[in-house]
């Protein structure tokens, strides 16, 4: 395992390394002038282009802007990034617990529900829970986020004035960054309750409900679908009439046998859930003006933000691998047959 | 069994939990006459003032630091004195008689927001600073122009021009406790720039945080930086009515305080939150709770804003903004160009000087609907200028001809363009318009109509593109026509007037446009100093526009604001940065009309 683990680790600069290249070839694409546009927002500006090329290399060949680039990440400094307004570094850690928190508040009603309600849909096949459960899968599956989120947003908000957008209420904003408030984790929710305040833990919270919950109705339908597909695939073997012949109960048959089974297609669907949540939800984290790093990300990549598009593909490729390692190793857990070799 | 049931019950319970989370209802908590919230579009670039020049920034800026002067409420003519303590003019004889030297005095009574007086060296050292500094793309030449004589502190391979440095310390002096500005020639929009630009910094603060000492032997080291090398990026120090707390660039938010050692009396607003909100439904949706006062709103969502209980629309506001403008490109660069078709005069494309003939400029220029356009896309909030210089400026001429559609005359000169080939072989193009920007694609609709209905030969193509497409297209003279805009940096003509039609301006650059007149004229008129000669001349200028055809200006647009009905004593000052939504606010305050006054106002809990 330790061996699997080191080697899974080992490969992991050669992919990034990779990843890096291949980016900064693509943009390398787009001429000094585009990438200039980074810096010149405004008409104003615009006689100002061929200086602000030459203050910024952006004219140098490709190789050497990509060692000037490569020699700043070996010495520690991921660069500037100028749609955060920040090194690239602190964007991530600034805009990244903030994306973890709700991708810990959406995955795991994801998992619970997806898998509970795929069970059961699986095991109740055609009857009026299983056709519930398919068409709120397909509905969700094929409902746009940004058109879920306003709808949320515009019942509970609008009409209802509760579950407000952003990250907190002003009470809250003031006391997160008053000096008496220590942020520990960096997950506000937990921070605050570290920090004795439990109104402000609420109001945080608050503010996650609209995101994961359309985060969670999106999401969950893949799982479910998955869920209810691999079991009854598992239903219908033979083991499973065995068991069944035993005498064993009903549910020992579907939780201790079938579903066991079932869930290696889930595990992998789950990581690849989890890491496209992490990675940053850009629609909802927009709509509902939530500073995660999807947002961020995707600014960097339509403003041409060389630097931030480097620093969060890095993170992406780091989460995309760890998150395969550790879904390698749950099969094992799942199923002992699979061996890490 | 028992187990399903748990289960089952899981998913209710914790949704219940989750909304007892939830904290009271929000218009509960909603009037709190101490704090003001803005909910915008943009982020700000830095709060340092001689590195901004986006409006985001400099509304900040405008509140926390104050420049010489300040325009009186909703004028963009009438200066008054703030750090200075009268405004310079010919009849108090504080501008000389030959127009080179101004002697402001200073007032001394300003404080800082610690409470530390200001000095003349402050003063000093804020002009010499912002000249200084100079980074590309930034606002340094628009005082290093007037003062120095030259347009940037570096020459084209970017070096450092002998002597700059001798000529801004000259140029900027001081004699107790006036400031005296010696120019090598006169520039008469001088004191309108004081009043937007370049607001006293404490040289003491910005020497302590590492920044310029104002010395010569270090002010290089502080040229053209890299912006987050500045403590001022972040920080902000100054004598204005409000105080900096935080620029939050994880929240898009900035938190403003009132300034205890105001000078004058304390603002009335506590706290200021501006906050950028991407999104217009979730913008509209907090002014709506009453968690917003007022917010970024453009015409294209004016009716999505229209009978939004406690919500007041002040419409028809003026702005000192070209929006649109279209440009043609005299001389088209004609590698690579994807714009331009065969690049011949075959019909099937444009040869590269295609709108270097007056005919071709002249028949496009009849053949938009200006009228139509104002009407129907812009439901007439707006007007149809008559040269670059907006209505309300000085150099503006209401009796000028302006172009109006006229198939007829729109034919004619298409006919008589390149000898009556153009008309014969017809031609096609590409032009392009930023994507999203459903005012422009409109105009290239109504444009590509009307021309195309004259003769079947003649064809434009529409297309979308991204501003670092538009900018690489821009900058290679690829565009055979560009729709921009131009905004006032101040209210001055010779501020539309250089740009957009002195041949070393932003726009004829690439448009490969110049007419010595027109520059002869622009330099003249810069440097006059009565004002009746000096419109005279702006006329003239726009007079040689509307001859040689090298811009439409299509809108003088007419903006509102969206604002709860409890915000009062804002003004609409359109020179003032991002206005109408942006805001001077140390006379703004809060309360609520008689008829939905409650008892309870709520400050914030940590406040």
């Amino acid at each position: 395992m330790l061996k699997f683990i080191a080697k899974r680790l080992l490969f992991l600069p050669l992919v990034m390394l990779g990843v890096t290249m291949l980016l900064f070839g693509a943009l390398q694409f787009l001429s000094p002038a585009m990438r200039a546009s980074l810096y010149i927002h405004d008409p104003r500006q615009l006689s100002a282009l061929n200086e602000v090329i030459q203050k910024y290399g952006l004219n140098k060949p490709m190789p050497v802007q990509y060692w000037i680039w490569l020699k700043q990440v070996l010495h520690g400094n991921l660069g500037y990034s100028e749609t955060a307004k920040m090194p690239v570094s602190d964007a991530i850690r600034a805009f990244f617990p903030a994306t973890f928190e709700l991708t810990l508040v959406s995955f795991i009603p994801i998992l619970l529900l997806g898998i509970y309600f795929g069970t059961l849909s699986a095991v109740k096949k055609d009857k009026l829970l299983d056709q519930t459960t398919r068409v709120v899968a397909i509905t969700g599956y094929s409902l746009p986020s940004f058109v879920l989120g306003l709808f949320l947003l515009m019942v509970f908000y609008g009409h209802f004035q509760i579950f407000p957008p952003g990250r907190y209420s002003l009470d809250v904003d003031l006391l997160v960054h008053s000096s008496g408030f220590h942020h520990y984790t960096g997950l506000l929710t937990l921070d605050a309750f570290l920090n004795g305040d439990f109104a402000a833990a609420g109001d945080i919270f608050s503010h996650m409900i609209l995101p994961a919950a359309t985060l969670i109705y999106i999401s969950v339908a893949l799982l479910l679908r998955i869920t209810r597909s691999s079991m009854l695939e598992e239903l219908g073997k033979d083991y499973v009439r065995t068991a069944r012949a035993k005498g064993l109960p009903e549910s020992v048959v579907v939780k201790k046998h079938a579903r066991k089974n079932a869930l290696i297609p889930v595990v992998t669907l789950s990581s690849l859930l989890f890491i496209g949540l992490l990675s940053g939800v850009v629609i909802t984290e927009t709509i509902f003006d939530f500073p995660g790093i999807g947002r961020w990300s995707v600014i960097a990549a339509q403003q041409l933000d060389v630097p931030g598009v480097m620093g969060s593909t890095l993170l992406s490729a780091f989460l995309f691998v760890t998150a395969n390692m550790i879904s390698d190793i749950l099969y094992a857990f799942v199923d002992p047959r699979i061996r890490l070799s | 069994m028992m187990g399903r049931r748990m289960s089952l019950a899981f998913f209710p319970a914790l949704l219940l939990a989750l909304v007892s989370c939830a904290r009271k209802p929000i218009e509960q908590a909603a009037f709190d006459p101490s704090t003001y919230t803005e909910l915008t579009f943009n982020d700000s670039d830095s709060m340092d003032p001689a590195w901004s020049y986006d409006t985001a920034s400099d509304e900040v800026i405008l509140n926390v630091y104050e420049p010489l002067f300040i325009f009186k409420g909703a004028s963009t003519k009438e200066l008054i004195p703030l750090i200075a303590a009268k405004v310079p003019t010919r009849a108090n004889g504080l501008i000389s008689a030959d127009g080179r030297t101004y002697t402001i005095p200073i007032r001394r009574n300003v404080t800082f927001q610690d409470g530390t007086p200001m000095t003349m060296q402050d003063v000093r050292y804020s002009v010499l600073r912002f000249m200084l500094q100079d980074r590309d793309a930034g606002p340094s030449p628009l005082l290093l122009e007037p003062l120095t004589g030259y347009g940037g502190t570096r020459d084209a391979k970017g070096k450092i021009v002998p002597g700059i440095f001798k000529r801004a310390e000259q140029s900027v002096q001081i004699d107790g406790w006036n400031l005296v500005l010696r120019l090598p020639r006169p520039f008469s929009p001088l004191p309108t720039i004081l009043a937007s630009w370049a607001p006293i910094v404490s040289k003491k603060w910005a020497t302590e945080h590492g920044d310029w000492d104002g010395s010569e032997a270090t002010w290089k080291k502080y040229n053209n930086p890299e912006k987050q090398t500045s403590y001022f990026f972040e920080h902000a120090f100054g004598t204005g009515p409000f105080v900096l707390v935080r620029w939050d660039r994880n929240t898009h938010e900035i938190v403003l305080r009132r300034n205890d050692h105001y000078w004058r009396a304390p603002a009335k607003l506590k706290y200021v939150i501006i906050k950028g909100i991407d999104e217009f439904e979730t913008r509209k949706l907090m002014i709506q709770a009453g968690q917003a006062d007022s917010i970024y709103a453009t015409r294209d969502v004016w009716e999505q804003v229209q009978n939004i209980p406690h919500v007041d629309i002040v419409d028809n506001l003026s702005t000192l903004e070209i929006n649109p403008i279209v440009f043609f490109t005299f001389k088209l660069n004609g590698t690579a160009n994807p714009y331009i078709g065969s690049g011949k005069l075959d019909g099937n494309g444009i040869p590269l000087d295609f709108f270097n003939d007056v005919n071709v400029r002249k028949a496009f220029a009849y053949a938009f609907d200006y009228k139509g356009y104002i009407n129907d896309v812009v439901n007439n909030k707006g007007i149809q200028p008559t040269g670059v210089v907006p209505k309300g400026l000085l150099g503006y001429n209401p009796s000028q001809k302006k172009y109006h559609h006229d198939p007829q005359k729109a034919a004619y000169y298409f006919k008589k363009a390149f000898g009556g080939r153009v008309w014969k072989k017809g031609f096609k193009f590409t032009a392009v318009y930023n994507a999203g920007n459903i005012m422009r694609q409109s105009l290239l609709q109504v444009l590509k109509h009307n021309v195309e209905a004259l003769n079947p030969r003649f064809n434009i193509e529409i297309r979308p593109i991204d501003w670092p497409e538009f900018l690489d297209a821009y900058i290679a003279s690829k565009l055979p026509i560009f729709i921009l805009a131009w905004q006032a940096d101040y209210p001055d003509a010779y501020d539309f007037a250089f740009p957009m039609l002195d041949s070393q301006g932003a726009y004829p650059g690439p448009q490969h446009f110049a007419d010595p007149r027109i520059d002869k004229l622009i330099d003249e008129a810069v440097a006059q100093t009565n004002p009746a000669a000096r419109e005279k001349l702006y006329w003239r200028i726009q007079e040689l526009e509307y001859q040689d055809v090298p811009d439409l200006p299509v809108l003088q647009p007419l903006d509102y604001r969206t604002q709860r009905d409890w915000v009062k004593g804002w003004v609409n000052n359109p020179i003032f940065p991002d206005a109408p939504y942006g805001c001077y606010y140390y006379p703004v305050y809060k309360q609520l009309p008689v008829s939905t006054q409650k008892p309870a106002a709520k400050a914030p809990k940590h406040a």
